[in-house]
């Protein structure tokens, strides 16, 4: 998961950007709204945070001209000014929450979980298909009730494939969305990763969930079971 | 002792001068009128003394003695010969002997007792004229003048007497009057109303002014338009340069704070996060790090609290325009209905298009925020919210279904929202700033169940 955070305080974005890397994302940062705009246009992110309150190109025009532009991936709002004009303002301006300052890390964490989740059509924190449940929150997953250990890695590849049911994810766009810019991006372990997850997901292979498209790359093939 | 004072400025610019204007007018009409009537009585008089005078000469052209009496053969005038004609003649001599009486006077009981003075003509001396009047019964009012004459043959004075009744000359005199008060009264209306008409017209302009301010005050105009007269141009760009003022600094006020609430609430963030990182770490317990967290949270209640709170107070809902209450409300429901999309809430806004608020717009999105984002925090399924407008009370009926509050918690709520400063961290200050911009506009909140099952708050603002 690649997010983007627009936040013009030193401190805070080096602390919000350590505890999300922490948390498994893959984050970009900028402290202005200008080069926020940038990045937010050059590179899919799965989701943004921006503050409102940014020097040169305010929140609130950020948002608007990311969302002017076409980009639709869930946007979290930082604001000081605890004021509804305000947190109106930048929902109406096409954000999809707010947090207040100051917040807790765990509640970032767990807004931008519910962001993701939403913006794949997932209205519960847990991603169900068929026998398998992968829980966001806790980052655990199920197959058929019962517990199965997944690395860090193999985690993000399975989430971000889960959140993108029946549509086929390069690789290129797998690595992008997994690893930082400046990563050692060999193709070569994330089939390592894949081949990992099949046999964990589907150890007798009556389900095959995932599936390879030849000289394109993955797609998920279970139907999502809805509520 | 003040209440005399308050009594004077009841009275209107236009009162005033009305008043003024008024009794003036009426004053120099009605001396006026004096003068006049005066004037014309004496001239009326005059000319009828200058008859009586011409009448004596007659008479005296055709006196002749005879013996001790006169002998008039042809007066002349025909009124001396009739009887009871209203013109009498008498000749007296100078101890007021009757020596000739005029056919007319037959009838007249009048003892011309000169020596007495009631009125009854006088003896002059020779050559000389003297006029009166006399009341005598079934006659009225008669003038009379008496004229001394010296008879060379009889060497000796006589008296020519005239009488006139006076009561054609009080009747010309009356109609005059009569006709003088008349013009005048209709003189006097027709200036009254003209008065009051260039009044009005004069005092207009004070007229419009006060009109615009009020339309600032009810919001639907933002300065005074319009043209004045010279004299109000100065008062009319100072008013303007004043409501500028003020709402820059409003504005400048709240930009301020907002400001303040950035900087202080940024490190309290940084803070914030700087604890997270310490989690697990040795350096710090639980406890205390507990300990922190809370007091964090606590500061940061306190700086909201306040800051709102400080914004609340320097309020003018003079100079605020009004603000659409409708619209508002989509656009708290459809933010709302992002944050909490997960409830697929279905949500109904009730409010006329004309519904609208006096007062800030920020204020009313604060308070619709708070007390909506509770209902979209405590609704299972459904959230309603309704307006209407009483004058210019604002109505607002926000209702959700969940699971409501108790009837022996309601003033509570309310009550701890009044004492937010001192709310224990984990509770919002939501409430507290609903109920605290209830009372900065004089209104009321009250907490009832709602028919959809939940909590009802019924707001009334200004």
């Amino acid at each position: 998961m690649r997010l983007l955070i627009v936040e013009d305080e030193d401190l805070l974005r080096a602390k919000l950007v350590k505890a999300l890397e922490d948390g498994g994302y893959v984050v970009d940062s900028a402290s202005n709204g200008k080069t926020g705009l940038y990045h937010g246009l050059e590179y899919d992110y799965d989701a943004a945070i921006i503050d409102l309150g940014l020097p040169q190109l305010d929140g609130i025009s950020l948002i608007k001209t990311l969302r002017q532009r076409g980009r639709v991936y869930p946007i979290l709002i930082l604001t000081a000014r605890d004021n509804w004009t305000d947190k109106v303002a930048g929902l109406d301006a096409g954000a999809d929450d707010y947090v207040v300052k100051p917040f807790q890390i765990e509640e970032i964490r767990a807004r931008l979980n519910a962001l993701l989740r939403r913006a794949a059509g997932f209205a519960k924190p847990a991603l169900d298909f068929g026998p398998l449940s992968l829980d966001t929150t806790a980052r655990r997953l199920q197959v058929n009730g019962e517990a199965v250990e997944l690395t860090a890695y193999e985690y993000k590849v399975l989430e971000y494939l889960m959140l993108h049911p029946g549509k086929v994810v390069s690789k290129s766009e797998l690595t992008e969305h997994l690893y930082d810019q400046d990563h050692d991006r060999d193709s070569n372990v994330l089939e390592v990763f894949v081949r990992r997850l099949r046999q964990k997901l589907d150890p007798d292979e009556s389900l095959k969930p995932i599936e390879t498209i030849r000289g394109l790359g993955y797609r998920f093939n279970v139907s999502p079971s809805k509520r | 002792m003040s209440p005399p004072a308050n009594d004077k400025l009841r009275y209107s610019l236009q009162t005033r001068l009305f008043l003024a204007f008024g009794v003036l007018l009426i004053l120099f009409l009605g001396l006026a009128g004096l003068v006049l009537e005066r004037a014309y009585q004496e001239s009326v008089e005059a000319a009828l003394r200058e008859r009586l005078q011409l009448q004596i000469y007659a008479l005296v052209g055709v006196a002749e003695p005879d013996g001790a009496a006169f002998y008039l053969p042809d007066t002349q005038e025909a009124r001396f010969s009739q009887i009871d004609s209203g013109l009498y003649g008498f000749i007296v001599d100078a101890e007021g002997r009757e020596r000739w009486r005029s056919p007319s006077a037959l009838n007249l009981n009048l003892s011309l007792n000169l020596a007495e003075d009631d009125g009854a003509p006088q003896i002059p001396k020779v050559g000389k004229t003297l006029y009166g009047n006399l009341s005598l019964p079934g006659q009225g009012e008669l003038i009379w003048a008496s004229y001394g004459t010296y008879w060379e043959v009889q060497d000796q004075q006589f008296n020519f007497i005239v009488l006139e009744s006076s009561a054609p000359t009080a009747a010309q005199i009356r109609e005059f009057q009569s006709n003088l008060y008349l013009w005048f009264g209709a003189l006097a209306l027709f200036l009254l109303v003209a008065q009051l008409l260039l009044l009005r017209w004069g005092l207009r302009p004070l007229a419009n002014l006060a009109e615009d301010v009020s339309a600032i005050e009810s919001g639907e105009r933002d300065e005074l338009q319009g043209s004045y007269p010279v004299e109000l141009v100065p008062v009319t760009r100072n008013l303007n340069l004043l409501i500028k003022r003020e709402r820059e600094r409003q504005q400048r006020y709240r930009g301020m704070l907002g400001d303040l609430a950035h900087s202080l609430k940024t490190p309290l963030a940084v803070l914030s996060a700087a604890l997270q990182e310490l989690r697990g770490g040795a350096n710090l317990d639980g406890r205390q790090r507990h300990d922190m967290e809370e007091q964090l949270e606590r500061m940061d209640q306190i700086v909201s609290y306040q800051l709102k709170r400080a914004v609340e107070v320097n309020r003018s809902r003079l100079l605020a325009k009004p603000v659409a209450v409708a619209p508002l409300l989509e656009r708290i429901m459809s933010a709302l209905n992002k944050v909490y999309r997960d409830k697929a809430m279905q949500t109904r806004v009730e409010a006329a298009a004309t519904v609208q608020f006096f007062g800030e717009e920020s204020d009313l999105m604060e308070l619709c925020g708070n007390v909506l984002d509770n209902a979209f925090k405590y609704g299972a399924s459904r959230v309603a919210v309704s307006a209407h407008q009483e004058g210019r009370t604002l109505c607002l009926t926000v209702e959700d279904d969940g699971p409501g509050i108790a009837p022996d918690k309601r003033g509570w709520v309310l009550e701890r929202g009044a004492r937010a400063d001192t709310v224990r961290s984990g509770q919002g200050i939501g409430l507290a700033v609903v109920v605290e911009l209830v009372s900065a506009y004089g209104g009321e909140i009250r907490i009832d169940e709602s028919p959809l099952g939940g909590a009802r708050f019924s707001i009334r603002l200004g």
